[in-house]
């Protein structure tokens, strides 16, 4: 038997695989090593650059990485997507002939849920015109008539926080960094009220003011008055942080672009200024309308790219914050004064004579010659005149009008963000989670003088520095030598502390403007006088520009001015006008 | 007519019971984020700022020296044992995480000790200019003056001690490197470069490759040995002495050396013609270098009062610790958990530090954890800002170490603008200017 089977294996198998060389330390390694099938990357080519013009291996191992990673971070923002589980509200016209225009807020009150009817509200106040403003999570709701009501509260569950009769004229209400503390524009300050209305500061700096801003990132109140300064206070310090001087007289249109924090103002004159608090000139300035601006608004929707303005002469422009040439698009409303608010979508509505109309977005951004009005997405009428504020309610489709018996809020489908972020505006958040968020946002308050037109600055790539080490020597090419191998003036002058002036000797010139030989000089050198001053200035030439020399430089120049004008006098050239000063000269 | 009104449903967003946490909801959109750089960098720059505050490196001092502090060295395998051998002749074996002493000998050897290892098995090497190699064991040892179990003696005066790995030798550097084995009482062979009449100041077995060793000596040289073939393998010098080597723990053919040039070098001992890489920033010799065990940092102290810590590759900007009272820095350590590093110094006491500033020690949840991460990483993507930069780079040295730098920078500024005059005024191509790393390596012998 055993014979047997030891003729069968000498038979064998035969090898048909080649075999391969395994190395047991590297199979054994591999083993324990490997990234498990569930965590490795499932779709792993991304497209990056090799960088393959950079020499250094070290920077461009680095600069792969780092691409790799925005790479990959951009591929997981598309799985980001499921995070948004609210679908928007909408309108739309099923058959040819129905218009949403023609629906009414009744016919809307239908079609909407339970907790969204909750949305319309008419509150008949008096003491109107009223304004209003939301806080940046959409809860709460401030109000201010004119005649000095002022209250806060939550409309959704019908929660008063501070109702105060403040008995004198009211101009505008904000909140500041959320409901509890708001900032009121009374007749001659601004006053900040604690959310149970109790009276915090009177803030006499801002003096007759018509139109509060809170800037919510950098913890800045602005605020326009009728004497046209334009005020910031930082709230986190109590600082009243700058005040520009507009020199356009009373301002009574202001607005904020929530992407840049740049203010936006109108004035009496139909210009339109951007301003920012490092700036004490605007940044901008266009000439919107031929009257007084009577509104502006900055569209959240595109990253603050369009402005809305609207004129007391009836006139709704809609502006490319890019490229300011001539207004993107503009109508007449009819009946007076027009209000414009942008909605979170980009949708606009303009509140004119006794009605309110929304227009949609993608036509309002559209250019078109000549003023024909955008299609009407949804108008109501409100009878009570003048209409002074409109309000989109954050995350919600609601649009609140402060009119003169009161205000009112109806419902726009469609306009409001769906799916809000908890990190930055959450309506439903708890004391906790507010208090939370109230300490992270003092932390991560942006300094006021990172205010730009173009926000994506920060973190951008420096531009080249204006001076250059390129250097020429001996008549050479220029060549680029570091700073630190430089050689001393060559260092200055890119520091650009080297002095430039070209050495003036006082003794070189005669009386008349020639210039003396040498030996000529010799002879009338002036010696002795200022001898110290001179030998002082010798020594600074040519070296760091320093104050004393540039002022001791000046009164040498005086001194030799007078001498000058002493000489010709003497010389008895042209006689000096008789002066009003000549009665007190002695002798 | 299609209609549909935004409502949110209060049941999703609000929490179920009470004590349950409120649900978060997310929305990536950048418009909803408005500002999100601009308020990063004000994060890195709060980040880089805390770091600042609570960096507060020093944790304790061990006293017990008379003298100077002139050796320190760890227990292979222990979290916490360390011994330090001073100029008066006394060793002591500290508990650090107790800071007691297991061992106190005040006079283990007649003039200074200069050298002190363990073995394996975690008994105590000394070794001192009395010309006396002590072994001393840690067991039962809390009398009051402890006897060392055996002694070796030698001809000559021993400068350094080090064992080996696995086996049971050890070799001590005295004129020559001798190599012992514990059970015998005299050295087992000698090992010399042939033509050497140097004092050898340091001796170190490599870490992996055991039979492998290392030297520096008087004679500027750097020298490798072999005790399987019993004899110096390849010797180098350069145009500085080293007073301290050290085997990476991770990289087997990697060596660091202390030198007297202010600078330390990292070797590759498969090319001993350049360092592989250059550490500068001490303002003095660097006396004492030790890795961590993580290969990724080694800590150094020099002369110049400061111990510093530096990141593997990284040439330049180490992290730099001194107090008042820390006098010139002979000896330093990496702690084998790599959080902490000791240094012993000439004012006779060992201190401990932490080997990240701004650490914090104890028990960190985890929440904290991931706080501390993203702040790491926060500071690491503005570094180039130029703000959160310099709060990141700037460190506050003692008066005499930043004057001492600025009159190094300007010497060597002076010297480097002197060559380049020089190299203008002679022929073209005759003076061509030297890398660095060239100009260290004097010769390579074998």
């Amino acid at each position: 038997m055993d014979a047997l089977i030891a003729k069968a294996d000498a038979l064998g198998p035969k090898q048909k695989k080649r075999k391969t060389f395994h190395n047991t330390t590297d199979d054994s390694v591999k083993k324990h090593t490997a990234v498990p099938k569930s965590l490795q990357d499932k779709n792993p080519v991304l497209n990056v650059p090799a960088h393959k013009h950079i020499a250094n291996k070290k920077l461009r191992t680095e600069l792969v990485r780092s691409a790799t990673h925005t790479a990959r971070a951009k591929a997981l923002l598309e799985d980001a997507e499921m995070l948004l589980t609210e679908d928007a509200g909408l309108m739309q016209a099923e058959g040819g002939l129905e218009r949403t225009w023609r629906v009414s807020q009744s016919e809307i009150l239908v079609d909407a849920g339970q907790d969204a009817t909750r949305g319309r509200r008419e509150w008949k106040l008096d003491g109107g015109p009223y304004r209003s403003r939301y806080t940046r999570n959409g809860r709460h709701l401030a109000i201010v008539g004119s005649m000095g009501h002022a209250s806060t509260f939550d409309p959704q569950t019908g929660t008063l926080h501070a109702e105060l009769q403040l008995q004198e004229t009211c101009r505008d209400i904000t909140f500041l960094h959320d409901h509890s503390h708001f900032a009121v524009a009374q007749k001659k300050y601004v006053f900040i009220y604690d959310r149970d209305g109790v009276e915090l500061h009177c803030l006499k700096a801002h003096i007759e003011p018509t139109r509060l801003e809170f800037l919510p990132y950098h913890w800045l109140l602005a605020s326009i008055g009728n004497a046209g300064y334009l005020k910031y206070q930082d709230t986190s310090t109590g600082q009243l942080l700058v005040e520009h001087r507009t020199k356009f007289g009373a301002c009574s249109a202001m607005t904020q672009n929530l992407h840049n924090a740049v203010i936006h103002l109108g004035h009496q004159n139909g210009c339109v200024t951007l301003w920012t608090p490092n700036l004490p000139h605007p940044a901008v300035q266009l000439l919107a309308h031929l009257g007084p601006v009577a509104s502006v608004s900055v569209d959240p929707s595109t990253g603050g790219r369009y402005m809305a303005t609207a004129g007391r002469d009836g006139a709704v422009k809609v502006w490319d914050c890019r490229n300011w040439k001539g207004a993107v698009r503009e109508w007449s409303a009819r009946g007076g004064t027009p209000e414009v608010e942008w909605s979170a979508r980009g949708a606009l509505a303009v509140a004119s004579g006794g009605s309110v109309n929304v227009y949609t977005s993608p036509t309002i951004q559209q250019p078109m010659h000549g003023s024909t009005q955008p299609p009407l997405y949804l108008t109501h009428p409100i009878p009570s005149r003048p209409l002074t504020s409109l309000r989109f309610a954050p995350f919600q489709d609601v649009l609140t009008i402060g009119h003169a018996a009161g205000l009112s809020s109806i419902l726009v489908p469609g306009v409001g963000e769906p799916n809000f972020d908890s990190t930055e505006a959450d309506p439903f958040e708890n004391r906790k989670a507010r208090r939370e968020k109230e300490v992270k946002a003092l932390l991560d308050k942006i300094q006021p003088d990172m205010i730009t037109l173009d926000p994506e600055l920060i973190g951008s790539l420096a531009p080249e520095p204006k001076l250059s080490t390129t250097t020429t020597f001996d008549g050479k090419p220029a060549v680029e030598i570091p700073f630190a191998r430089l050689p001393r003036l060559e260092r200055l002058r890119v520091q650009g502390k080297a002095d430039e002036t070209e050495v003036v000797d006082p003794d070189d010139t005669a009386p008349d403007g020639t210039k003396f030989t040498k030996e000529e000089k010799e002879r009338k050198k002036m010696r002795g006088k200022g001898k110290s001053l001179k030998r002082y200035l010798r020594k600074q030439r040519k070296n760091v520009i320093d104050p004393t020399a540039v002022a001791i430089r000046a009164k040498l120049e005086r001194q030799r001015e007078e001498r000058k004008a002493r000489a010709k006098e003497q010389a008895g050239g042209e006689p000096r006008k008789a002066s009003a000063l000549d009665r007190f000269a002695k002798g | 007519m299609k209609i549909r009104v935004l409502q949110h449903d209060p049941a999703v967003h609000l929490p179920q019971r009470p004590g349950d946490p409120t649900p978060t909801s997310r929305n990536l959109d950048p418009l909803m984020h408005p500002f999100a750089r601009a308020r990063e960098r004000t994060r890195a720059l709060n980040a880089a700022k805390m770091d600042r505050m609570f960096a507060k490196p020093f944790i304790a001092s061990l006293e017990g020296h008379v003298d100077a502090v002139e050796v320190l060295a760890k227990q292979p395998g222990s979290l916490t044992t360390v011994a330090s051998g001073s100029w008066d002749g006394g060793v002591i074996v500290h508990h650090l995480a107790r800071r007691s002493r297991l061992l106190h000998a005040p006079q283990a050897h007649k003039g200074k000790v200069s050298g002190v290892c363990f073995s394996r098995d975690g008994r105590l090497f000394t070794c001192g200019v009395d010309r006396n190699v002590k072994l001393w064991s840690l067991e039962g040892s809390q009398t009051e003056n402890p006897q060392p179990v055996t002694v070796f003696s030698g001809k000559s005066a021993f400068n350094a001690i080090d064992h080996h790995n696995t086996d049971p030798l050890f070799a001590t550097a005295s004129n020559l490197v001798q190599i012992w084995d514990e059970t015998k009482s005299l050295p087992v062979s000698n090992l010399t470069f042939p033509t050497s009449t140097e004092t050898i100041t340091s001796v170190r077995f490599n870490l992996s490759e055991t039979s492998v060793l290392a030297s520096i000596g008087s004679d500027r040289t750097f020298t490798l040995y072999d005790i399987r073939t019993g004899k110096a393998e390849r010797r180098v010098v350069m145009q500085m002495s080293s007073n301290a080597l050290s085997w990476s723990p991770t990289f087997p053919t990697t060596v660091l050396l202390a030198s007297e040039d202010h600078n330390l070098y990292t070797f590759d001992i498969r090319h001993l013609a350049a360092p592989s890489q250059i550490y500068k920033a001490h303002v003095a010799a660097v006396m004492s270098c030790d890795w961590a065990p993580t290969g990724l940092e080694f800590v150094s102290g020099g002369w110049d009062r400061t111990v510093r810590v530096w990141k593997e590759g990284r040439g330049h900007s180490p992290e730099v610790y001194h107090t008042k009272r820390m006098q010139r820095v002979s000896s330093a350590l990496f702690t084998s958990d790599a959080r902490f590093v000791l240094s012993g110094s000439d004012d006779g006491n060992v201190r401990i530090w932490k080997a990240k500033a701004a650490e914090r020690l104890g028990i960190v949840t985890a929440r904290e954890r991931a706080a501390i991460e993203y702040r790491d990483s926060l500071k690491d993507r503005w570094k180039m800002d130029a703000e959160v930069g310099r709060v990141v780079r700037s460190r506050h040295v003692p008066r005499p170490v930043y004057q001492a730098s600025k009159l190094k920078r300007t010497m060597l500024d002076a010297q480097r603008v002197k060559e380049e005059r020089r190299r203008k005024h002679t022929r073209a191509g005759e003076a061509k200017p030297k890398a660095e790393r060239k100009k260290l390596v004097v010769v390579e012998q074998s």
